[in-house]
């Protein structure tokens, strides 16, 4: 047809070439609509019964024609009530309650609030009293938090017996007491993980002199840290 | 390598065979080990100076001897959440039956010993954690 015709066409006449290929498109879908309608053509296709006027619609006959009496009800399962909106923020709620019960006091969350000033800190010397043995003391390293304040944890590091010894403490952890800072660091540290100490040119070594002094103030009752540091090494002196 | 931490007489040894696994030892296996080094006792003995010097002589640079982790450098984690991790590797030389060679340790190490039944070695320990 015109396909043909137009293939052996110079390309430069573009214009006419579309305008025929457009008249060769309407003459096949007019091909392919007088090729749907006539049945006559193929008496196997003919219908028994004549076909439904124009304005025929199948569902809206159904629903005329349908008798409901006695019918069973097909019992249907209302959707889930969405737990959204009854909790929007679940993990928010959880943590909320964990704290009321792992931190009554709010002492530990205030310690380590990013929020105080006072908080715990790189460099700073903690004393965690165990459920299960001896308080273990350290320059803490690392606070951590992984996803919720819940997951709060210290590395702390200590020397025993002149090996270097680190330890993890999960800040609220039924395990741990009680956590008490020996000493603040004097200086802030400039870094957010003091790891270098773990080289041996940086390495503090044991804290345990400065731990027996905190200890030995606060058995002294005085309230005052400092001034229980003096007092204690007064009666260190004393005693000796 | 391992640091050997009682008065066997080693100082370094090295790790040839953890025993019971098939994977690295953790504090409180029994391995085999390669006496590396020997301890000289010349400077550092002092009051118990006879007793290490005829300690020092139970074992010798390449004996083939059992011993017991008391302490990794790897972190390993308390059922209680905490994590512990100690600078360096110890162990502790056994013989077969499972009795310290030494008479005394010298250094902290990790309390899972006892879990594992050498409550013995813990008794030795100046310290364990």
């Amino acid at each position: 047809m015109s396909l043909s015709s137009s293939s052996t066409r110079p390309l430069a006449c573009i214009k006419q070439a579309i305008g025929q290929c457009r008249a060769g498109k309407q003459q096949h879908r007019r091909y392919a609509a007088a090729a749907a309608a006539p049945d006559s053509a193929y008496p196997s296709l003919q219908t028994k019964y004549p076909p439904p006027p124009p304005g025929f619609r199948t569902s809206q006959t159904t629903n005329q024609n349908r008798f409901e009496t006695g019918l069973r009800r097909i019992p249907t399962v209302p959707p889930p009530r969405s737990t959204t909106k009854l909790c929007p923020d679940p993990i928010q709620a959880l943590t909320t309650t964990q704290l009321l019960t792992l931190d009554p006091t709010g002492a530990r969350t205030r310690l380590f609030s990013p929020f105080n000033p006072e908080r715990v800190q790189v460099g700073d010397i903690l004393l965690f009293r165990l459920k299960t043995g001896d308080p273990v003391s350290g320059i803490v390293l690392n606070v951590r938090q992984r996803h919720q304040p819940i997951d709060t944890a210290v590395l702390i590091r200590n020397n025993l017996t002149r090996v270097g010894v680190e330890m993890w403490f999960k800040v609220y952890s039924p395990s741990v007491e009680g956590i008490e800072v020996v000493k603040r660091a004097e200086k802030r540290a400039r870094r957010a993980k003091l790891y270098f100490l773990r080289e041996k040119r940086h390495d503090p070594g044991s804290v345990e002199g400065v731990v027996k002094q905190y200890l030995r103030a606060r058995q002294g009752g005085v309230m005052n840290v400092r001034e229980g540091q003096k007092g204690g090494k007064g009666g260190k002196k004393g005693k000796r | 390598m391992v640091n050997v931490i009682d008065n066997s007489g080693a100082a370094v040894a090295e790790c040839v065979k953890v025993l019971k696994m098939k994977r690295h030892a953790k504090v409180g296996d029994k391995i085999i080990v390669v006496v590396q080094k020997q301890r000289n006792f010349g400077p550092e003995s002092g009051p118990g100076g006879s007793v290490s010097v005829s300690a020092a002589n139970k074992v010798r640079r390449g004996d083939i001897r059992h011993a017991v982790v008391v302490r990794t450098a790897k972190k390993y984690q308390r059922p209680d959440g905490s994590v512990v991790k100690f600078d360096d590797n110890a162990c502790v030389l056994v013989n077969k039956g499972g009795e310290p060679i030494g008479s005394r340790l010298s250094g902290v190490v990790g309390r899972e010993i006892r879990e594992k039944g050498w409550s013995k070695i813990l008794s030795l320990a100046p310290m364990h954690l």
